[in-house]
Order: structure tokens, then sequence, then C-alpha cells
């Protein structure tokens, strides 16, 4: 087996049923279930009756994942992934239970993984195998996630050895940018269609006609406390929605580009305020958001001034929640010889409130 | 044929035997949703229920490349609707297309017409170079314009979750005698902390339930804030919107978020009932999406119905009064 085990990831944190087989950092399958796999690109989705939806998808899941990739029993691969936090408890659960019995029943090692981590390393997972991506990485480097239910700032002192250094105080970004489009009547999940909307404002301005409407940079002025706030511009957008409404259809896409702008000039902000603290190498940018083009650009600008690399997921699947991401997370965590024995896997339980720098207890 | 956006392939989104054929030639699984083409929101409405959301994307972006979803009314070819019963409608900006749904008389599926996974096809050969032979004897009739410009695919707008808050609002009628009005973020945290203090008696015996209900930014995130830390508890207190609950302190204050909840039944589906014990302490963001659901626990426990209102600016020369909410409480 040695250094290319075959790993056959879960991941049921929150709406997604996913499931992967990757071979140390390259994907042999990347299989997920969601509802909103046509309507959406990215963001949440309904939770749809959580448990009872991935009791029922996780059997197919895997088999396709399986299948996929050509090990078409769980008896070809090398050991089990599975992730334990942060996420919905009930949801957890069916992932947890499954790759537990897995793991028994196949007597195969279990690894146990935490969803931001997933994320932050995704950007290391490539298509093939000649890729060079695991041998250049230098450190400390920073990863910036930003999903739903994340937006966090980490010190990466090396893979497996994190320190959060901002984090979100109420809304995650890509809850925020939900949230707006909601407010503009752009259904939901509405971040992509906002991103789409701010874009052709954005275009229209280069045209010659720029929009500025009143919103707030959260928390300026005190980038010190690193902490992000999106809870006041959404109280700002609210409020301004609800002065100019009826809004024909330039205003709606005036108002997203404001909105996303105010949004991401605030991340830009405590990216700037770190890389000035550490020395920084590498940024690492993962989660839903990163698939938004604008944040991108704005970010791989910041990285030229400071000349550190920019590294991006290198498919926008692998943005939004995915089991690929865990089951590299886990082929780090085995290379480090962090992994349960079958017998041992009765230790593990769900983590709602795992945090990407603390360990778990039973490792 | 051609469309605004890219070559689309196109069959009466109403015909079973027809649908099955395009599924066939897309090569795709059953219960992937195909959009529909109709010319005018009149005739969307026999296909779909459109709810305020949608009436008013309709007026703004339509005729245009804009796909928007709503309930579907079951009234085309199974395999059309989504696995959830939704429906994407799309009213084209394209005379081609339109002229021949008004002639039909029935919706056309718009999807493109690459086989699944494929390059979008803007010209007649991205399509004859990606397909088998098999799919080709499927086709019917080309109509080949050339190469179309490069159009990005349509904006897909999902309005389906609009539905249930309209139905619920203003289920629970406060008499207002107590309320208290917010400047600030830390007003309202000041506020929880304060109903903790008034309610925190009934802990041990029964459990206590704070629903809050309150427009977007109104400060639910920040009531539960001041609650967690007057009932001693460290942890960061964050908007529970994409977990759906968070528990902090090993489960001594559970936060829960109905926003993104379509029915009550999501919220039986997190074991709500088991989460009423006499130590349970329990804030509930968008609690009017489940108001049904709540009211059930008002005899076993202790529900603090909170209702959070932005007030206009009533005179300019009250000071902070651009960020002023009405707090009103009452045990129900």
């Amino acid at each position: 087996m040695g250094n290319n085990i075959k790993i056959l990831a879960i991941d049921t944190s929150c709406d997604e049923t996913a499931a992967a087989v990757t071979e140390k950092n390259r994907v042999l399958s990347n299989i997920i279930w969601s509802q909103a796999s046509m309507h959406a690109k990215w963001g949440g989705v309904y939770p749809s009756l959580a448990k009872r939806a991935h009791q029922e998808r996780i059997d197919w899941v895997i088999n396709k994942a399986l299948g996929t990739s050509h090990q078409s029993l769980v008896t070809d691969v090398d050991a089990i992934a599975v992730t334990v936090g942060p996420g919905l408890a009930i949801a957890l659960e069916v992932g947890i239970n499954y790759a537990k019995e897995l793991s028994k029943k196949y007597n195969k090692p279990l690894i146990t993984v935490n969803h931001v981590e997933g994320h932050l390393l995704s950007p290391l997972t490539s298509s093939n195998t000649k890729d060079q991506r695991l041998k250049t990485n230098v450190f400390p480097s920073l990863a910036f996630v930003a999903s739903g239910s994340t937006t966090q700032l980490i010190l990466v002192k090396k893979i497996g050895d994190y320190k959060i250094l901002a984090t979100t105080v109420d809304d995650a970004l890509g809850e925020a940018l939900d949230k707006a489009a909601r407010m503009l009547g752009l259904g939901y999940p509405g971040g992509a269609v906002l991103e789409k909307m701010a874009r052709l404002a954005a275009k229209r301005a280069r045209d010659g006609s720029p929009n500025s409407y009143p919103l707030p940079i959260p928390m300026m002025g005190k980038e010190d406390r690193l902490q992000f706030s999106y809870s006041g511009l959404k109280t700002a957008m609210y409020k301004l929605v609800e002065s100019q409404k009826p809004l024909n259809s330039d205003e709606i896409e005036n108002l997203s580009e404001t909105f996303q702008d105010r949004a991401f000039q605030h991340a830009e902000k405590l990216i700037k305020k770190i890389l000035n603290k550490y020395s920084i190498r590498e940024l690492y940018f993962g989660g839903g958001v990163s698939a938004n083009i604008n944040l991108r650009k704005r970010i791989r600008k910041i990285c030229k001034q400071n000349n550190i690399k920019l590294r991006l997921p290198y498919s926008k699947k692998l943005c939004t929640d995915n089991a690929v991401m865990i089951g590299v997370a886990a082929f780090y965590k085995f290379k480090r010889n962090i992994f349960l024995k079958p017998e041992q896997t009765v230790l593990v339980e769900r983590f709602p409130r795992a945090k990407v720098d603390e360990k778990f207890p039973w490792e | 044929m051609p469309t605004e956006t890219l070559y689309g392939a196109f069959v009466d989104a109403t015909n079973p035997k027809a649908v099955k054929k395009l599924t066939q030639y897309k090569n795709r699984p059953f219960g992937k949703p195909y959009s529909v083409a109709v010319t005018t929101q009149k005739m969307a409405e026999k296909y779909v229920e459109l709810n305020e959301t949608a009436k008013n994307l309709y007026k703004t972006f339509l005729p245009g490349p804009m796909t928007i979803v709503s309930k579907g009314r079951h009234n085309v070819a199974n395999g059309v609707e989504s696995e959830t019963g939704s429906l994407g409608i799309r009213i084209p900006d394209y005379k081609l297309v339109t002229d021949i749904v008004k002639k039909l008389g029935k919706p056309l599926t718009a999807t493109s017409a690459n086989a699944s996974y494929k390059a979008r096809p803007y010209k007649v050969l991205d399509i004859l170079g990606n397909i088998s032979e098999k799919q080709k004897k499927l086709i019917d009739l080309i109509i080949d314009s050339g190469e179309l410009p490069h159009n990005e695919p349509s904006t897909v707008i999902d309005t389906i979750l609009d539905a249930s808050v309209v139905l619920r609002q203003g289920k629970i009628k406060l008499k207002g005698k107590n309320e208290v009005l917010s400047k600030s973020e830390e007003n309202t945290q000041n506020i929880g902390k304060e109903l903790w203090q008034k309610y925190e008696k009934y802990y041990g015996k029964r459990a206590i339930v704070f629903a809050l209900e309150g427009p977007m930014g109104a400060g639910k995130t920040q009531f539960t804030k001041g609650l967690a830390r007057a009932m001693g508890i460290n942890d960061e207190v964050v908007s529970p919107t994409y977990n759906l609950e968070e528990e902090y302190d090993k489960g001594k204050l559970l936060h829960i978020d109905a926003w993104r909840m379509l029915s009550d039944s999501e919220f039986v589906e997190l074991d709500f009932a088991k989460k009423i014990t006499d130590k349970s302490i329990i804030s509930i963001e968008w609690a009017d999406k489940v108001s049904d659901e709540i009211r059930k626990y008002s005899e076993e426990a202790i529900v603090v119905w909170i209702k959070i209102i932005y007030l206009s600016r009533r005179s300019k020369t009250k000071k902070g009064g651009d960020n002023e909410r009405l707090i009103s409480w009452e045990t129900i």
C-alpha cells in the first residue's frame, strides 16, 4: 500500500450526501447528491428532511463513488474517511455510522476528518498523477475558507498544524450573499445569481454608468480585532432595499454589485492585515465562495502585491461541499499515522462544533 | 435549433414519449429536471404556481435569459419536473422559439442540445461532433443558423423557498404590552440578557424556548448572543442558518434557525420533540416559519415569543432613529 493509499471518503455534514474515492491527493471519483445540482452552483440548499434524506441516498452515493473510480468493492480501498464535524448533528451521524460499519465489516482503518480542514486542503487536490502540487508547497501559509457556514482565516504552520486567526462573529460570507440575493427577490440559494447580476452592473460601469449606493464596509477601522461580521451590512442592505422598492433590473444588478463589493472589501482588509503581521508564503482559498470570480480576482491581486502564491481548487466542483476534499485531508492524516483501527472506532462520535485547530478527543 | 444562449434540444414537454426520447438523447439520469419554454406569464401559470418573488422576477427580467423555478402543477410529462416537483420556466427573447411554442400551444423543453457533461453548443458541429450515431438517429430535425454569439447560459433562480414565508406571516399576534426600544446591537444583546434574567427561574423545571421573529438583519442572532452571555456561555454565538442548529456549552443552549426550512416537517425532523426537556433552553430564529410546531409545546415549555420590527425614521431630530428597532415579547 505504501504512500499510494486509496481512500473511500464520506461527507454528510449538511445538505449534500457526498462520497469519493481518492488516491493520495488525486480524485478517482466525486459523487454528490444534491437537490440543488441543477439549480445552484454553490451555496446552501434546502435542508429537506436532512437525516432521512442522507439515509436514503448514502448507499447509492457510495456505490456510485466506488463504481466510477473502478474500485468496485470496499475491499479495493485501503481506508475509510468520514467527516465528523462541524455540521448538523443528525446529518453527520448518518455518515459516521456508515463509515464505522464499513471499517468494522471490511477491517479497514478509519480516518476522521474536520470538514473545514477538507475545504482548507481542497486546493491541493489534483486530477492526475503528474501533478506537482504536493512537492512544491511551502509554509507558513494562510488559508481563507469561505462558505455558507464558515468564514475563517487560518494560519497553516504545516499540514495538520493550524491556528484560526479570524472567524465570523455572526453570519458567514456565503450566507450573507445568499441573504442579500433573497432580499433582492433573487430566490434561494442566490449567491451565484447575485454574482451574475453584479457582473452585469460592473460591465455597465465600465461602459460609463457607475453606480453607487451608501452601503458600509463592515468593521471599518476595527480590522485589528480580526473578526468577520456581516450582520451590520445585512441590516443596511435590508433598509436600503426596502427604501428603494420597487426595483428595476438595473437597480437589482447595481445593488448586487455594491453588496458584493462591500462584503469582499471586508475580507480583503482582514487578509491584508494578516499578511502584514505574519510572513506568509502561500494563500489557500477554498469553500463555496471561492468559486466567485470577482473575489478570486481581488485575492489574486493581493497575492501578487505580496508576492505570494495563490492556490485554488482546480475545479468549481471542489469548492462546494464534496467528499474528495475529505479524502485528501484524510490522506495527509494517514501519512502522519492518525487513524483508528476498526476496534477503536467505537470512540468516534459526531462533533457538530469541531474547530479546525483542535484535535478530536480520540486522536 | 438556435436560441438566445446556445443551440437547444426541443421536444413537446407534455408528451411522455418525446421526453423519454430526449432523456435518451441527452444520456442523463432520470430525475434530472428540464426547464420548459413558454411565451407568456399566463401560459407559465398553467404549469407552475407563481409566488410574489416569481411574479416580480417575471415582470423585471422576462422575456430574457433567465430560468425561474417554481412549484410545478404536474401538467408536464413525467421527468420534466424535479424529484421534488419543482419546474423551471423560461420565456425566451427569441422569436423562432416563441413562434413555435405559440403555434404548438404547449411548452417545449428548453435544454442545451449537447449530451450531458459535454461542451456548450454554439454551432451544429459542436453537437454532432460530440454524440454517437445512436444519438444522432434520435434527432428528427436540425435548424442550422450558423455559429451563435457566445452568450452565457441562462441564470437559474429558485423561488420555491419564498412560498412558505408568505403563507405564514403574522400568525402570532402579540398584545404588545412588553416592549422596548433597541438602538444598537449592544442594546439588543442586553434585552436578551434581561429576558434571561426574567425567565431563568423556570430553568430546571421546564424547557424555556425563545422564539424569535423579525426581518433580515433585525438582530435575532444578537439577541441570542446576549442570552448566551447571560447564561455564562463563552462559545461564540453565530448565525445557525446553514447548519440549522448550533449547540453551545455542551448543549446548555440550543440555537435553531428555520430560515431555510420549507415546511414544519423539516423542523420536526430535527428531533425537536426530544429536545424539550426540563433543562433545555432553546433559541429559535425565524420562529414564525414553524410557529405551528412551536405552539404545540406551549403547555410543557415556557415559550417566549419575541418580535423585532424596524422603526421607520419617524423624526429626523430623534437621535439614532435610523437604527431603531422595537422589540416586544410575550409568553404564548
